[in-house]
């Protein structure tokens, strides 16, 4: 097995949400995107946001842990802007893309640490982020951390 | 497989596309199933109608005549929305100016909205004009086009119309009736403060149109799943009311001659 390699299924029917095999867990997904906000599954899209949200959030409670630093609480607020999402319906004479342009999070966090030992470890988060690192060349991402007491 | 019938509809905001897929689903049950093209403007929805691309347009007013216009009269109307009939615009001054009748608007200054918009600037100028208040000669005119080429379906030259009045930078502005009954009671204008000057005569909007040739039989078929919406079932009103109607009627084409003055007027300057 390549180690640098990871795997995953995704599994649908005529109609209905796909289902994500990720090693012994599964999951459902929506659509790629919907402009429904009473729409029941998750998108493709919002995945993408909440992997984002996770590799920050669980990258600094990860790194946090092994610095034994004291974080009682992390929350990421996560958005994003596409380009054009008229052209993902479809919409003839519409230009651009459906894609990115940016993303934007910010991430809370709960701790009696000090404002520079938070940042220290948000550095060091945003150096090892396997989400940050892929998207950092493809779009804007504005990413920020804040201490909250 | 039957071929599902090929609706367009322009859209504006992505929202929009909520509606349709309700109103896709709700066909699909009944077994005629539709699908929806979505365009940018009305000249690329009436360009696909008349190259047989779509069976059928949802068309703004402005966008019928121009089908008819372009088809030699070779269109037809099928459906329209109860709403959409018998509309009306309105002039809207404040009450604390001296104007108190069409005639004071005589060198004065009108807020209306995107060049294209049959409601708030199209029937609103032939009104006017047709009262013997040329544009642009015996009044100003201060247009607002935002969104041009979907004909004011998007409320947002309208608005900044009366945001233009409210901020003392017009006499009067152009609204149709319902965003004024809108405007006027959710706090966007006070009507302690604004009220209407004059009304223009009544006119159409929206209507379902088909080329001359569309099969009767499937037309029939698909207004027959069009009409069997009902406002009183919980699961057809929540479409309707997005969509704004209590109920489908047949399309008629009596409704356009306000339109039609002010196009033969010139006063449409997008073409």
């Amino acid at each position: 097995m390549d180690e640098n390699r990871w795997t995953l299924r995704v599994h649908a029917v005529s109609k209905g949400p796909s289902t994500v095999f990720v090693r012994h867990s599964q999951f459902e997904a929506g659509e790629p995107l919907r402009f429904d906000p009473t729409y029941k599954q998750v998108t493709a899209l919002e995945y993408l946001l909440s992997a984002i949200g996770a590799d920050l959030v669980g990258g600094l409670q990860v790194i946090a842990r092994r610095q034994s630093l004291k974080v009682t609480e992390i929350e990421a607020a996560v958005s994003c802007k596409l380009n054009n999402p008229l052209t993902y319906l479809g919409v003839v004479g519409e230009d651009g893309h459906s894609g990115v342009e940016q993303v934007a999070v910010t991430v809370y966090v709960s701790s009696e640490e000090t404002e520079d030992t938070i940042r220290q470890v948000w550095d060091e988060v945003l150096k090892r982020s396997p989400l940050v690192n892929t998207l950092k060349p493809a779009m804007r991402l504005d990413l920020t951390v804040k201490l909250v007491r | 497989m039957i071929t599902p019938v090929r609706i367009g509809a322009v859209l504006y905001d992505p929202k929009v596309a909520v509606i349709w897929d309700i109103i896709g689903d709700f066909f699909e049950k009944l077994s005629c199933s539709i699908e929806v093209v979505y365009f940018s403007n009305y000249n690329l929805q009436v360009e696909a109608l008349l190259n047989k691309q779509i069976d059928v347009a949802w068309n703004s007013p402005l966008a019928w005549l121009e089908a008819q216009r372009q088809s030699g009269g070779g269109c037809r109307a099928i459906a329209m929305r109860d709403t959409d009939r018998d509309r009306v615009a309105h002039l809207i001054v404040k009450h604390s100016s001296d104007i108190k009748a069409l005639a004071d608007l005589r060198g004065k200054t009108v807020a209306v909205g995107a060049k294209d918009s049959p409601q708030a600037t199209l029937i609103p100028l032939g009104f006017l004009e047709r009262h013997g208040l040329r544009p642009g000669t015996d009044f100003q005119v201060k247009r607002f086009d935002v969104l041009v080429g979907k004909h004011g379906d998007h409320v947002g030259g309208e608005l900044e119309a009366l945001r233009c009045l409210q901020r003392g930078e017009a006499d009067a502005c152009a609204l149709l009736d319902l965003n004024w009954n809108r405007w006027s009671t959710d706090g966007t204008a006070n009507p302690r403060e604004y009220g209407i000057l004059a009304t223009t005569e009544k006119f159409d909007h929206c209507v379902f149109t088909v080329r001359e040739e569309f099969p009767h039989d499937v037309e029939r078929e698909w207004l027959k799943v069009l009409f069997s919406m009902k406002y009183d079932d919980p699961k057809h009103r929540e479409m309707m009311d997005m969509e704004g109607l209590k109920q489908w009627l047949p399309g008629r084409t009596t409704g356009f001659g306000p339109l039609a003055h002010a196009v033969e007027m010139d006063l449409f300057l997008g073409r």
